[in-house]
């Protein structure tokens, strides 16, 4: 019925399915995304807003421990670019493509975090696994509703709720404990600096290869404003 | 979590339009928004699981502390371990549910893309010029002829005449020949002859 026809074979798109394998997610997965920003707001309300010791703090204390937990666990079961294989800590890898950035050369696409970012990332874990363990030193491993019920029995009179089982006055702080509040306070420090870079890291980044990264820690890009799909 | 991917449909089209954009009129909302949303939800459930989950940890290492015979400490640490089994299971089942909507989507975006490469190819083969190349493209994502003079800005007659010539490189009789050129191939049987 239709008339003969010479439709030759298509040629394997090379460059594309290049760059389908290499390039960073145009959109990372949910669970990526509300963890970063979880922890993100977690960090900023802790350091900044509101006060050390507070049911407020230790709540939102146990919430980012949980996210970050749970970002571990999603780098083990997670998709391939969430998972611990597609960025390995690589301090050569890392400082190379740092110098490659300072010297201004447009830095190639890597399928997950590139070296440097993949540093920031598990410098941003240590850092808050520490400042996380040694909060739970500091309430001796209290859980938030347990502070509640302590702070509201204490508020009442019964001043019975300071001295801990072992007999020990919660506020006579062991030497371990003082470190452990030093560290929490180093620690938190930290984070926020390490914060910082990765905000420049992101922005220097993001000029360099004339790509917004910040879009698919969001929403993603919509699909029209892609690269252009067909010369 | 919103996550609004409305794509531009509805609005107008110029007469740059290709393959890739949805014709005016023909709008849906695209199922991959809505899958979208879907692991979102998922995720955002998932990981308040997680943070009940790690409370609940807490309490039972508290409690394990305190009295580690209790009914009420057994039955907690049931309850908890159940838990936290149940979010890993999730996140597992999550991480599926994401693979699979990509393989989707890289299919689709194959499909797609040599389907158009091989309209592409044959309209050169048909030595179309660049006009009748867009009106040919316009006209097999089923517009009609004053849509297609509109979105042109030319005159009907144009490109009503257009399409006649259209029609005579391709060798088809008409519109529904012309399309069925193309979805030929994808429809893998034959015609079963009338009983």
């Amino acid at each position: 019925m239709a008339p003969p026809r010479t439709i030759p074979a298509p040629a394997t798109d090379v460059l594309t399915a290049e760059a389908a394998t290499t390039a960073p997610p145009a959109l990372w997965d949910p669970v990526v995304r509300l963890s970063h920003w979880g922890i993100a707001a977690a960090v900023v309300l802790n350091a900044l807003v509101n006060q050390g010791g507070s049911v407020a703090h230790v709540s939102i204390g146990w919430a980012a421990m949980a996210l970050l937990l749970m970002r571990l666990v999603w780098g083990v079961l997670g998709p391939a670019e969430a998972r611990f294989s597609a960025f390995p800590p690589n301090p050569r890898t890392g400082l190379a493509h740092l110098r490659g950035m300072f010297s201004g050369e447009r830095p190639r696409s890597y399928p997950s975090h590139n070296p440097a970012g993949a540093l920031m990332v598990y410098l941003f874990w240590g850092a808050l696994v520490v400042v996380v363990g040694t909060g739970l030193v500091m309430t001796g491993g209290a859980t938030p509703m347990q502070i509640a019920a302590d702070k509201a029995a204490v508020a009442s009179g019964d001043w019975s709720a300071l001295i801990r089982d072992d007999g020990t006055d919660r506020d006579v702080r062991s030497d371990f404990g003082k470190g452990a509040e030093e560290m929490h306070e180093v620690a938190a420090n930290l984070l926020l600096i390490l914060a910082a870079l990765h905000i420049a890291g992101v922005f220097v980044e993001g000029r360099l290869m004339r790509r917004n990264l910040l879009a698919p820690m969001l929403l993603g890009s919509k699909p029209d404003a892609r690269t252009p799909r067909r010369k | 979590m919103t996550m609004m991917h409305a794509d531009a449909s509805g609005n107008h089209a110029d007469a740059s339009m290709t393959l890739g954009e949805r014709r005016p009129g023909m709008t849906r909302k695209a199922p991959r928004d809505a899958a979208r949303h879907q692991t979102a939800a998922l995720s955002a459930f998932l990981l308040v699981q997680t943070v009940a989950a790690v409370f609940f940890v807490g309490d039972v290492i508290g409690d394990l502390r305190e009295d580690p015979t209790s009914i009420h400490f057994l039955f907690e640490a049931t309850v908890t371990v159940a838990l936290v089994l149940g979010v890993l299971f999730g996140a597992f089942t999550l991480r599926r549910t994401i693979e699979f909507l990509r393989s989707q989507e890289a299919a689709l975006d194959v499909a797609r893309g040599a389907l158009s490469d091989v309209i592409a190819r044959q309209f050169l083969d048909w030595a179309l010029t660049p006009a009748e190349r867009d009106v040919a493209f316009l006209a097999l994502k089923g517009l009609d002829v004053a849509e297609i003079a509109e979105l042109r800005g030319a005159a009907q007659g144009t490109v009503r005449a257009q399409l006649t010539r259209i029609y005579a490189k391709a060798g088809v009789s008409g519109r529904a020949q012309f399309a069925a050129f193309f979805v030929e191939d994808l429809l893998g049987a034959g015609v079963a002859p009338a009983p």
